[in-house]
């Protein structure tokens, strides 16, 4: 017990304290650093240097009113739009990712994060970032026709599509339970897990979801959350656009996106606060 | 690349669960075309060589020479394939022109004969035609006015201006024998007119029989609207699985050529489910192609190859209508316009000859008329490069658009 106790303290020297140590006591260190990007859509600038850095066991949200980039920064940064200007660097060590402290594999991780190379700019290279990064767009990227086990198939090979189902990331979403249901019989919860199950195929260091509880019931949002809380203390980076207070929750940084500019949010559970601020810059009134 | 094989393989698992709806679409739909097929062909062959022109006689018809000679032109002249004279009197003509029966009427002055017998040839024959453009009919309708006036009035001159030099030579015992022979010698001379010339048959689109013209331009329209059956595959696609697919390293091309992939054999299936019963009727002789006459359906089996090229080809144009569109409805309406607009252009209802040059010029230039080319040469047994060109150039340009358009709306 006291040995326990020993080494605990040892490692808490070593690594710090809270979710970012904890993240680093557990072998992963990854950091991602977004600078200056820009992206206008004809005449209108929707981006305009968006600038920020996030470190591993990172839960950031992206506010914003309808129209205001967050889908667009997020699809930036997961390579399916291109910035106009900009940087996105991702740091880390690649034998020390996904594995705990002793060597062994991280919980639910079989495999380390991959890390691009030292000093690779993704916005340059972005055939690195399906490696880094896992994107959940707002719609549900699915096969209406195919089955839960279809979809993943997809992406995973047999064998580590088994695995993930019964000890990994699968398992914690709990897709388990309707593989064999079609897309188009499912619900939108189990949509959206699935979904979230196919973009961590790679056991991606980054996730990037826009709007992910959006139009989900209580439970479902609950267990989404949960996952991505878990996610986050494993050391992953959670990235999300949205517009639900709960959400906020789960998130220890939060962004406002005004004007095309990313500004720094104090969430104090004050959702109402938060309205009120958007609404001020489109000139509204709540 | 293992990830576009791997979707590849998802979009096929895709078509394979649409299949059975898609045949039993596709089975219903070759009974459609098929249907319209025989229509076009019987009416084709009707117009070709059955339909004649009936034209209406009016007027002073009692003479008997003019009688022989409107049955000389009735009974022995190729003309009688194309042209029905029929004699009536005024107000029978005016009442079925009026109805549209008569293509014209022709009508005979008074006194031509005797007109004719004197040497004034001064009366005229009118003719009265319901057309007065300038067209294939009224061309025609000329040609047999002038055949009429020749071996009518000529003829009857002929005869009565012998009849007069025997009588003035005091020879007029002579007349009715030597009328007979002059009679004979005309007749022979309206019999022989068939073989004063060759005539060449060369047929639509570089030498097919109508039928097989047809034939090869329904399955041509079959493919072409192929892509109205085939839409299914269409129906849920979304631009969140694009996005998702680029994130995830499959680009825009790798994501239509997989796509493109499974689309191309739900095309070739629907393909084969329409030869299925043109190749039994063939064997069976249920329809006859002048080409392939007593072959059953070996012809038709050596011909498939040849039109595989051409449902990649369509299989393409339909795969980028759908990417451009805005929604399956739109799709929809896009495949229809432009598969009856250029299968229309490009000879696919009407053999292409039958429109302006400009109109040629440019069927021929569309992807439908590359097909056309592709599938006329492949039926003659020779197909050359430039039409192996065309279609593969075409096949690029549709691939590359589909590409474009959905890079285009990812971002």
């Amino acid at each position: 017990m006291r040995r326990g106790l020993m080494a605990g303290k040892r490692e808490r020297q070593r690594f710090g304290c809270g979710e970012a140590a904890r993240a680093r006591r557990m072998g992963v260190f990854m950091e991602i650093e977004v600078t200056g990007i820009k992206k206008a859509y004809a005449r209108k600038k929707v981006l305009m240097d968006i600038t920020f850095s996030l470190g591993a066991g990172s839960c950031a949200a992206i506010l914003g009113s309808n129209g205001s980039g967050k889908s667009t920064l997020l699809s930036i940064l997961a390579g399916v739009r291109r910035a106009d200007g900009g940087s996105f660097y991702v740091q880390g060590r690649p034998n020390e990712t996904g594995r705990q402290a002793d060597g062994r594999p991280a919980r639910g991780q079989e495999e380390t994060r991959p890390v691009p190379p030292r000093g690779t700019d993704l916005l340059r290279h972005p055939g690195q970032i399906p490696k880094v990064l896992g994107y959940v767009p707002q719609g549900d990227p699915l096969m209406e026709e195919l089955t839960a086990w279809d979809n993943l198939r997809m992406w995973y090979d047999r064998e580590t599509l088994k695995r993930e189902l019964s000890e990994g990331a699968l398992k914690l979403l709990g897709i388990d339970g309707f593989l064999k249901t079609p897309v188009r019989r499912m619900s939108g919860g189990m949509k959206k897990r699935l979904s979230i199950g196919c973009a961590v195929v790679s056991h991606p260091g980054i996730l990037v979801l826009d709007e992910p509880s959006a139009a989900l019931d209580p439970v479902c949002k609950e267990n989404i959350r949960e996952f991505l809380d878990g996610y986050r203390k494993e050391g992953g980076i959670v990235l999300m656009a949205t517009h639900d207070a709960q959400d906020l929750e789960l998130c220890n940084v939060c962004y406002v996106l005004k004007e095309g500019r990313l500004h720094p949010w104090r969430y104090d559970g004050d959702f109402h606060r938060l309205a009120e601020e958007l609404c001020e810059k489109r000139g509204h009134s709540l | 690349m293992r990830q576009t094989a791997a979707y590849f393989l998802a979009q096929l698992k895709r078509a394979a669960r649409l299949l059975p709806g898609q045949i039993l679409v596709d089975l219903a739909v070759c009974v459609c075309v098929g249907a319209l097929a025989c229509l076009l062909v019987t009416q084709g062959a009707a117009a070709a060589e059955g339909s004649r022109y009936r034209i209406g006689m009016v007027g002073d018809l009692s003479d008997s020479y003019l009688g022989f000679g409107i049955a000389a032109v009735q009974e022995t002249d190729d003309s009688r394939f194309m042209v029905e004279l029929v004699p009536m009197s005024e107000q029978e003509a005016e009442e079925a022109f009026l109805r549209g029966e008569l293509y014209a009427v022709m009508r005979v002055p008074e006194g031509l004969m005797e007109s004719i017998i004197y040497g004034e040839n001064d009366r005229l024959i009118t003719y009265t035609a319901t057309q007065g453009q300038q067209g294939l009919g009224t061309m025609v309708m000329g040609e047999i006015t002038d055949l009429a006036s020749t071996l009518v009035t000529c003829s009857q001159s002929a005869i009565y201006a012998m009849q007069r030099v025997l009588l003035d030579q005091g020879r007029g015992e002579e007349t009715g024998r030597e009328t007979d022979k002059l009679n004979l010698a005309l007749i022979n001379l309206v019999l022989a007119r068939g073989g004063f010339g060759e005539v060449e048959v060369l047929g639509y689109g570089d030498g097919l029989s109508l039928e097989l013209y047809y034939f090869s331009g329904m399955i041509l329209l079959f493919l072409m609207l192929s892509g109205l059956l085939n839409s299914a595959l269409f129906v849920h696609g979304n631009g969140a699985f694009s996005s998702f697919l680029k994130a995830r390293g499959v680009g825009a091309f790798r994501q239509i050529l997989g796509e493109y992939l499974a689309y191309l054999l739900l095309v070739t299936v629907g393909l084969a489910v329409l030869c299925l019963p043109l190749g039994f009727g063939l064997e069976r002789g249920l329809f006859r192609i002048p080409e392939w006459e007593g072959m059953g359906a070996a012809p038709f089996l050596a011909f498939l190859p040849v039109l595989f090229p051409v449902a990649v080809l369509f299989a393409a144009l339909q795969f980028f209508l759908f990417e451009a569109a805005e929604g399956i409805v739109n799709g929809i309406l896009l495949q229809l316009i432009c598969g009856i607009g250029m299968g229309y252009l490009s000879g696919y209802f009407y053999p292409s000859a039958f429109f302006p040059e400009k109109m040629q010029s440019l069927g021929a230039f569309l992807p439908s008329g590359a097909a056309a080319r592709f599938v006329q040469a492949g039926v003659l047994g020779k197909i050359p490069a430039a039409a192996w060109g065309a279609v593969f150039l075409w096949l690029a340009v549709f691939l590359l658009l589909a590409a474009a358009v959905r890079k285009g709306r990812m971002k």
